[in-house]
């Protein structure tokens, strides 16, 4: 419960402006158009019952207009509860509600079967919720008969206009309950000593919720009564109800309210409905009897804020509970005070416009109040709060905005903030809520002149003016400084308020930005008037991270009273400062851009090794030509030699060694040629197949074929050393095939040594 | 095992016949465990369905935790327009006893609320490192504080990158661009317009009243570089106590400070941090907003917009992508290969959607790139879109080997991050892809030869010349 205090608290803090003195403004137009937003049937209808009184009340009391229909749809429901024998007391009470707001054309004996059975209901009951419904729902249907009574009797009445069924309606006027007294005592029986109640004899938990329940219960019980209820009973439940208030609780703000202070507090029992609830039983009950209730003026206004503290509440239930009560706080005129709102159309104040402080005075509602006097008790400067600006001055009523105002603002008050206290005061002392004290915060705001602005930078030991330039602060500024570490900025200006003193801004800030973004700002301080910062650069450039550059120079001065609050941007100053030692500090790290981190990157194509540079074909073949002229050189100089083969063995056997010797030479040359030519056909299967493949040629082979950049080896080099590898390997393989062992093996020796 | 059959049948009676109840009570453990599973199975089976999923990713269940159940009436308009989008939302007081996240390693909530700016510590299992491990998996949160925040709550904040002003009553001031309302002259509700721009985070249509702000202030990590700015103040606002005296220089000013800030995550959960639990409450919804010093009277402020635009964003009904079919292939072909050789020319395509709340639209841009990626890239390309959620391009080989890979990695503001690779090895030319016999190398053959043929001729002559 502590939590959902403390939550109200924050809310209704939130809504103030500060705890000690708050407005608190009636409820307006917002209030109707929110109220339209949360209550919005659905088909013609609301969901149920109690929520289509509760819509309905609230527009009646905010007098909307333009509300949904949902009558005929409702009137059916209405009709068949009422009718129905299995229909709850609760329910019949919801029906008897949205009756009483929509006066449907019900069936004389449907009321009487529902006032006998009700009336049976309330002799039989012993919880407290067993009374409070027949005898809230008999309440509704004596109030339906005497609201047609009413209409009987009143001047502008034509008969023949009724309704023959209303006019049965009619018929029940002696509705009452017997032995009053004797319910009215079980009633009471259920309460406390510390004027809450309890549900039920059984549950020794009391509420202050069914406090509220059971005031209005009573309240109806005496209005059923057919005799006078014993005014000592009447006395103690008066009692109660000043014990009740005894346990209200209380905001800052000035706010009460009530709240539950059992443990397991179903959700929808806040201080909100709590409240509502005592206040619906506080009034019921104060109506029906004679008599005054003394209860505190304060507390009943403190009421009324809680209940306007909250502003609009979202939510359909606490809506209607904000509305119904403070509808019963305003209408209720006979017993409990009808508390008034003071409110300022605004809290700001303008000297320069030469304003005035204006108040209203309103009802809750938001309706107008009864003529009063207004008076100024007095006006601080929250500053000083000993000290009194203005002292009991009574405010002058404009009965066209029907505001009370102060004819003028006495030359002592300059700007600033300030709570001024004002006194309501009615001739109608028992009506309403007067003589309390409202302190009103109020903003004096005003143009503040800047004058004398200039900005100059100073050479450090002497404090000589190297350069000096004067600025305007109300229009724009393109200062160009330069300096060093060893010079001084100094900037100054003066403040005055309108009345002509000094004036301290909340925000005096000078700000120095580097290129990298890499800010300082500095506090500007004063001495009367005259503000004045200087900053020694020689003492900063640590601060600086020894950045060098251009600073831009920002000024910001503001208050809450200041109209002209200013943001500027001055120009800036070139500083040089010496180069950062080896451990200097680095500037903080500056977030990034977010739009640059997302956006795409830049495209990237590969580049493609240029193809080797070959000769032209036809140059290749011309060469390959030209490589043929020293062999036919050679063979035409064989023949200009005369060269012969005379010497040729003769005989068989020398000539056949030489022959063969020959044949093998040309058998190894031949084999050149066909390693050259047509190496793969010696291949029994294919070696190139990528399937099973040994890999041909060494790792550095294939890499510098595709390596651009190391031409150790060119390309054709490397083909001759492949296919020389190649050759070797089919003769390995070729060998393996044939069983020859020793030369596959030889083989492998040179396939690795190459 | 023989010696285990000997043992087993030399059991006594009694004994077998304990084994046996053991067994069958086994067995009716079994049961009880299959019963209950499928009762949690079924029980669990509608939340199972509505939640987020990648094939669905808009959250469905949410948790909101309040310091107080008035702000549920109090902030009822930006609830409303979650629960009319279909979410399903839990309120719970943030000291419930009950609180949980998850239960048997399942989370039950796809996104969690934090209304709860005074709380410092959570009731139930849940703690900081609870909300963190909530985020870690991939789940979304929104935190609203204001000038009563907590160590727990900033503690969180800081732990996603946003720092709030450690003054605990400061609050952020603005004397030249404050909202002009009739009750309110101390210059804390301020007005901004400083959004990112962005219309994936806040929606196509452009927020056109300014948002009204009234809380404390936050800067960003700069070290993070996941978390952003959504909503910065003026360059005149400062963030100090409004009702003491400046005695040093505030440490958030101007435009550094930042209102509202979102994060997302590498695992795409998405945060929102504000300083303002006002800035979602009816009252600021509804009022209307005039901007001091401008003659421009909006009659509603943007901040239903901006937080119902931002809250679509942080639950995934915006800016959730999904990339599917990435395919490449030869010119020319249409199968997959599994190896390219150097220097084929291959082209490449993927379909990427948008999640649309509903259904997954295409999406559409014109800055999706793939990467062609060994090491670093050797390839970027922009992709061409059909419009329809197709993005195509093709491309050169590189004529270097290697294991390569297929990137897309789209990071744009906003959207969640789409990282796709497919490996695919390039093979260089097999010996037999050369030329086989190369022109330029005619003059070196012949000269060998013709040098072969002269030596045979001269051999000999050379013998048996006379």
């Amino acid at each position: 419960m502590a939590r959902s205090l403390a939550g109200f608290l924050v809310l209704i803090l939130t809504i103030s402006i500060c705890e000690a003195a708050s407005i608190f403004q009636p409820i307006s137009d917002s209030h109707r158009s929110a109220a339209l937003d949360l209550f919005k049937p659905v088909d013609g209808s609301f969901s149920s019952l109690e929520e289509t009184y509760e819509a309905l009340r609230t527009f009646d009391i905010l007098g909307i207009k333009k509300k949904p229909d949902v009558s005929t749809a409702t009137c059916g429901t209405v009709s068949k509860t009422l009718g129905s024998s299995s229909s709850t007391p609760k329910d019949l009470f919801d029906a008897l509600r949205v009756n009483s707001i929509l006066k449907c054309k019900i069936n004389a004996e449907v009321f009487e079967g529902i006032i006998s059975r009700l009336q049976a209901a309330v002799s039989g009951a012993s919880l407290l919720l067993d009374f409070y419904y027949p005898i809230g729902s008999l309440g509704l249907i004596k109030l339906l008969e005497g609201g047609v009574i009413a209409f009987y009797t009143s001047p502008d009445f034509d008969k023949s206009s009724i309704d023959p069924l209303m006019q049965d309606q009619t018929s029940k006027a002696d509705l009452h309950i017997s032995d009053a007294e004797g319910i009215f005592r079980s009633i009471k029986a259920l309460s406390q000593s510390d004027g809450r109640w309890r549900y039920s004899s059984n549950n020794p938990e009391s509420s202050t919720f069914a406090a509220g329940i059971a005031l209005e219960a009573l309240a109806g019980v005496v209005s059923l009564a057919s005799s006078e209820i014993d005014q000592f009973m009447i006395g103690t439940v008066k009692n109660d109800i000043l014990k009740l208030f005894d346990s209200i609780e209380k905001y800052d703000d000035g706010a009460f309210y009530f709240d539950e202070k059992v443990v397991n507090v179903p959700e929808h029992l806040g201080p909100l409905s709590t409240s509502s609830s005592v206040v619906r039983g506080l009034t019921a009950f104060t109506t029906v009897t004679t008599g005054s209730l003394d209860l505190p003026g304060d507390k009943i206004l403190g009421l009324a804020k809680f209940f306007l503290g909250i502003g609009i509440p979202g939510d359909a239930k606490d809506f209607f509970n904000q509305i119904d009560s403070l509808a019963f706080l305003e209408s209720n005129r006979r017993v409990v005070s009808i508390p008034l709102i003071l409110s300022p159309p605004s809290t700001v104040i303008s000297l320069t416009k030469k304003e005035n402080l204006k108040v209203k005075v309103n009802t809750v509602l938001g309706s107008k109040a009864p003529p009063l006097t207004v008076k100024l008790v007095r006006a601080y400067s929250t500053s000083s709060k000993d000290t009194s600006i203005i002292d009991n001055k009574e405010l002058s009523f404009d009965p066209e905005g029907a505001v009370y105002f102060l004819d003028a603002l006495p030359d002592s008050v300059d700007v600033g903030n300030y709570i001024f206290v004002v006194l309501l005061d009615s001739e109608h002392k028992d009506l309403y809520v007067t003589g309390t004290l409202t302190h009103v915060p109020i903003y004096i705001t005003g143009l503040i002149k800047i004058g004398n602005a200039e900005i100059a930078v100073l050479d450090s030991d002497l404090g000589s003016i190297e350069t000096q330039r004067e600025l305007d602060l109300s229009g724009e500024n393109t200062v160009s400084l330069s300096a060093n570490h060893l010079q001084k900025l100094r900037l100054s200006f003066q403040l005055t308020t309108p009345r002509g003193s000094a004036f301290k801004p909340h925000q005096a800030f000078l700000k120095l930005r580097h290129e990298t973004k890499v800010e300082h700002v500095y506090l500007v301080g004063n001495s009367g008037k005259k503000f004045e910062i200087i900053l020694d650069f020689l003492g900063l450039v640590e601060k600086f991270f020894y950045l060098s550059g251009k600073y831009d120079i920002q000024l910001t001065v503001g208050d809450v009273v200041m109209e002209n609050s200013l943001l500027r941007d001055i120009g800036h100053v070139e500083l040089d400062i010496p180069e950062a030692p080896e451990k200097a500090p680095r500037p903080p790290l500056q977030a990034v851009d977010p739009y640059s981190r997302y956006g795409p990157k830049a495209e990237i194509s590969h580049i493609f090794r240029v193809p080797e540079k070959h000769p032209p074909k036809e140059l290749s073949l011309t060469f390959l030509g030209l490589t043929f002229l020293p062999l036919i050189g050679f063979l035409i100089g064989l023949l200009q030699l005369g060269v012969n083969l005379k010497n040729f063995p003769t005989s068989s056997v020398p000539a056949t060694f030489a022959i063969l010797f020959h044949v093998g030479i040309a058998a190894v040359l031949l084999l050149y040629g066909l390693f050259w030519l047509k190496v793969r056909l010696l291949l029994v299967g294919s070696i190139h197949d990528i399937e099973g493949t040994q890999f041909l040629g060494s790792f550095l082979d294939v890499r510098r074929t595709q390596d651009p950049f190391a031409s150790g080896l060119g390309i054709i080099q490397v083909e001759i050393r492949l296919r020389m590898k190649e050759f070797l390997f089919e003769c390995c393989l070729l060998g393996k095939q044939y069983g020859h062992f020793g030369s596959s093996f030889v083989g492998l020796v040179l396939v690795n040594y190459i | 095992m023989g010696i285990c059959i000997v043992l087993f049948s030399s059991l006594s009676q009694s004994r077998s016949s304990y084994i046996f109840r053991i067994l069958n009570s086994t067995g009716a453990a079994e049961r009880m465990t299959k019963l209950s599973a499928l009762v949690a199975a079924v029980s669990l089976l509608p939340i199972l369905c509505f939640s987020f999923s990648p094939e669905n990713p808009t959250d469905r269940r949410v948790l909101v935790l309040l310091d107080d159940l008035s702000l549920k009436s109090s902030h009822s308009i930006f609830f409303n327009s979650l629960k009319s989008r279909g979410f399903d939302l839990d309120f719970k007081l943030a000291d419930d006893p009950k609180l949980s996240l998850q239960r048997y390693g399942q989370y039950l909530y796809d996104a969690l609320i934090l209304f709860t700016p005074s709380t410092d510590r959570f009731g139930g299992s849940l703690d900081l490192a609870g909300v963190l491990d909530f985020v870690d998996s991939g789940h979304d949160l929104i935190l609203a504080a204001d000038a009563s925040a907590s160590d727990l709550i900033r503690n969180i904040a800081t732990e996603c990158g946003v720092d709030f002003d450690e003054d605990s009553s400061a609050m952020v001031i603005d004397h030249k661009s404050y909202a002009v309302t009739e009750t309110e002259g101390d210059h804390t509700l301020i007005v901004s317009d400083d959004y990112i721009q962005s219309d994936v985070i806040l929606g196509s249509t452009k927020v056109e009243s300014p948002i009204l702000y009234k809380g404390i202030a936050h800067s960003l990590n700069a070290a993070n570089s996941l978390v952003l700015k959504v909503l910065s103040a003026s360059p005149s606002a400062y963030s100090a106590n409004p009702s003491s005296k400046l005695s040093n220089p505030p440490l958030l000013i101007g435009s550094a400070i930042s209102l509202v800030s979102v994060v997302q995550a590498r695992n795409n959960a998405r945060i929102m941090i504000t300083g303002s639990l006002d800035m979602f409450s009816n009252r600021l919804l509804r009022s209307g907003v005039q901007k001091a010093g401008d003659s421009n009277k909006y009659s509603k402020s943007g901040n239903e917009q901006f937080v119902t635009e931002l809250s679509k964003w942080v639950f995934h009904e915006r800016g959730h992508l999904k990339a599917v079919n990435l395919r490449h292939h030869k010119v020319g072909e249409t199968d997959e290969p599994a190896i390219y050789r150097i220097n084929d020319n291959l082209e490449f395509s993927v379909q990427i959607y948008e999640w649309s709340g509903k259904s997954w639209g295409p999406y559409v841009a014109n800055d999706v790139q793939v990467q062609f990626y060994m090491m670093s890239p050797y390839v970027l390309k922009t992709l061409f879109t059909d419009q329809k959620g197709l993005y195509h391009t093709s491309f050169k080989v590189p004529d270097v080997y290697g294991v390569f890979q297929f990137k897309v990695e789209y990071q744009r503001l906003g959207y969640t991050s789409l990282s796709l690779s497919k490996q695919i090895p390039v093979r260089p030319f097999k010996h037999n892809e050369y030329e086989r016999f190369i022109t330029t190398a005619f003059p070196y053959y012949g000269a060998s030869f013709i040098t072969m043929a002269g030596f045979f001729i001269f051999s000999i002559f050379y013998l048996y010349n006379k």
